[in-house]
């Protein structure tokens, strides 16, 4: 069966869909705002439609906007990308209702990961190692339950979801008043004041796993990623595999992974995300991305096997062609987030026209963007200008090689992330691979004052 | 040529409750070429779907009629040579205008979302406005209808409606052009 594929998202991960569309001989529409007319995605895509205005609720987000496109061009399937309609069950739903293949997971399932509370239960079902935490409900409980824990703790109602009014204690001064405000909350909101608990975390390394689940039943893992360097939860530098964990850690991680994917008959491609306390040798699993994932190429890089094309094939019905055993890593791969962010203003976004783009070409190198010279970078949207990819034998080498990339890559008109970035690469911290997922936080203002030596 | 003729009644059906001026169908090598308005040209022309120019209605929600690649030609043009873009005239007077090349005293209502376009209230029923009706600024010209919702356009300029850019049925992208109106006196 020919499949033609509309893809709701924009930026280089449109690309990246169209591009392996094109080489399964699949035919795309795009769906764009009126800002994005003129991107290197709708030069792409077989046809391209306008959705909407540039705000994404008017045109990325608007989910019958989407669904009437798709439709109406003929689309068999959608693909969400990351971000904006990607993780929707409504959408999801209403793409089903429609005659429309979701290239992601079921809705239930999106549902079932959708709220934390709810997924970190179903991984203490299947045994999956989660933080230290519970639910309480007296201030007495509460204070037993922070002690036997550990402090800091985090403290939050018991139901609903997200981290709406998440608040973080760090001594047993603070408990009663947290406890008091996050019940109340709780009371107020779910008609229950229980309240849950979890351990905060400081020093941790975040490490994920990519899962893919066909429809009949084959599930396997392509290894794990870490992505320690962040910025406030936006992750900036990533790389494949952890070289920090100890091999029976890593094959708890993969089997916590798998059984996660297998609790939820995990159809398409996914990602459970850990936190990895290296000290105590514990992991404690986060939540589930039910989506292709901004790092992506780094899995690719290492296991050789194209993420985007097994997704689509996956979803659109066409069992697994390969097994676990068929899975093999070789190698490290190194990915940097390049933005249009200034790392000397606290990283605030810096649209405009891109004059100058010359990346760096030179073996074991990809470059993942949408740019070309004398592109109008957008301010609506995020900042993501591309992402350089760096592979070679083993965890140093790539790093040498990703810095080579980052010293040539000349980019004009825009600030971008390059000089952050080339610093991060160049830190001891970094290379001796001790950096977990605070450390970009506290490090910032200094790593950008300081030389590079 | 191996031609269903209850596909081809079923054609002829759909084509006679749809405006239109000129209908070319082709499939390997079948050609089906309809036109309305007098000029006959060469090759098998079997409809003969004739109806009063300007009280025709859309019945295209059921049966959307093949499009960009069928695009009609002006009125006068002989055999169908390179389609004109956006030139789709349900009424068949839109003197050739384009919506990139507006004359002066003109100006566009184009769609404000994306969604199928309909001319007219409902199947079967007059469409809302014909080439050279006088509209108000309030004036509903189309329905959009988005995943089951209807929304109206308006005008938003009196004058005389000029040109039809769209067909019945028709995707329509966001500030796709859809009319020109004629607001100088």
């Amino acid at each position: 069966m020919t499949h033609r594929i509309f893809v709701a998202n924009r930026g280089e991960i449109a690309v990246r869909i169209i591009e392996a569309c094109d080489r399964l001989g699949y035919s795309t529409v795009l769906g764009v705002s009126t800002a994005d007319k003129d991107t290197l995605a709708a030069r792409r895509a077989g046809r391209v439609v306008t959705l909407g205005g540039p705000r994404p609720g008017d045109s990325y987000l608007n989910m019958n906007a989407v669904v009437q496109a798709a439709v109406s061009t003929g689309c068999t399937a959608v693909h969400p990308g990351y971000g904006f309609l990607s993780e929707r069950p409504a959408f999801a739903e209403l793409c089903a209702e429609n005659g429309l293949t979701f290239v992601g997971p079921s809705p239930e399932a999106l549902r079932a990961l959708g709220d934390k509370l709810t997924a970190r239960r179903l991984a203490e079902s299947v045994n999956v190692p989660v933080s230290a935490g519970g639910t309480a409900q007296s201030a007495e409980q509460v204070r037993e339950l922070a002690e036997r824990i550990g402090y800091p703790v985090l403290i939050k109602a018991a139901h609903g979801g997200g981290g709406r009014g998440m608040k973080l204690v760090t001594s047993a001064a603070e408990l009663g008043e947290a406890w008091q405000l996050a019940s109340a909350e709780a009371e107020a909101s779910f008609g229950d004041g229980t309240v849950f608990l979890e351990r905060f975390v400081t020093d941790a390394k975040h490490v994920e796993v990519q899962i893919l689940g066909d429809r009949h039943g084959h599930r396997v893992h392509l290894g794990e990623r870490e992505c320690s360097v962040q910025y406030r939860y936006q992750k900036v530098v990533e790389e494949a595999p952890c070289a920090a964990l100890p091999e029976p850690t890593r094959a708890l991680l993969h089997a916590s992974a798998l059984k996660i994917a297998e609790a939820l008959d995990y159809v398409g491609l996914g990602t459970v995300e850990f936190l990895y306390d290296v000290e105590r040798d514990e992991l404690a699993f986060l939540e589930v991305n039910p989506r292709l994932q901004v790092e992506h190429p780094v899995t690719e890089a290492v296991t050789g096997v194209d993420l985007v094309r097994e997704q689509l094939l996956a979803t659109l019905g066409e069992p697994l062609s390969f097994s676990q055993a068929d899975i093999s890593l070789s190698g490290h791969a190194v990915e940097c987030r390049i933005t249009a962010q200034d790392p000397e203003n606290g990283l605030r976004p810096s649209p405009g026209t891109v004059t100058r783009w010359r990346p760096s070409a030179a073996g074991g190198l990809r470059l993942d963007s949408h740019i070309y010279e004398g592109y109008r970078f957008p301010p609506f949207y995020d900042a993501l200008m591309g992402k350089q990819i760096a592979w070679a034998a083993d965890r140093a080498a790539a790093i040498e090689r990703m810095e080579g990339a980052l010293a040539g890559f000349d980019i004009g008109g825009v600030t971008t992330s390059l000089p952050l970035l080339r610093r991060i690469l160049a830190h001891e911290d970094y290379q001796a691979n001790t950096v977990t997922t605070h450390w970009l936080n506290g490090y910032l203002d200094n790593l950008m004052a300081q030389e590079v030596h | 040529m191996d031609v269903d003729l209850e596909e081809l009644a079923a054609i002829i059906e759909q084509l006679d409750k749809t405006e239109f001026t000129d209908f070319l169908y082709e499939r390997g090598d079948l050609r089906i070429h309809v036109r309305r308005g007098g000029y006959i040209p060469e090759g098998p022309a079997p409809a003969s779907a004739h109806s009063a120019a300007g009280t025709g209605t859309a019945a295209a929600a059921a049966a959307p009629l093949p499009a960009p690649a069928a695009a009609p030609q002006p009125a006068a043009a002989p055999v169908p040579a390179a389609p004109l873009p956006a030139a789709a005239t349900p009424n068949g007077r839109n003197h050739g205008m384009s919506p990139d090349a507006l004359p002066a005293g003109h100006t566009l209502v184009t769609a404000p979302m994306l969604g199928t376009f309909y001319g007219a209230p409902k199947p079967g029923e007059p469409a809302f406005v014909q080439v050279g009706d006088a509209v108000a600024a309030d004036s509903v010209l189309c329905i959009v209808e988005v995943m089951k919702l209807m929304n109206s356009v308006i005008a938003g300029a009196s004058g005389e409606i000029a040109a039809v850019f769209v067909k019945d049925g028709d995707l329509v992208e966001f500030e796709q052009p859809l009319f020109a109106i004629r607001t100088a006196s």
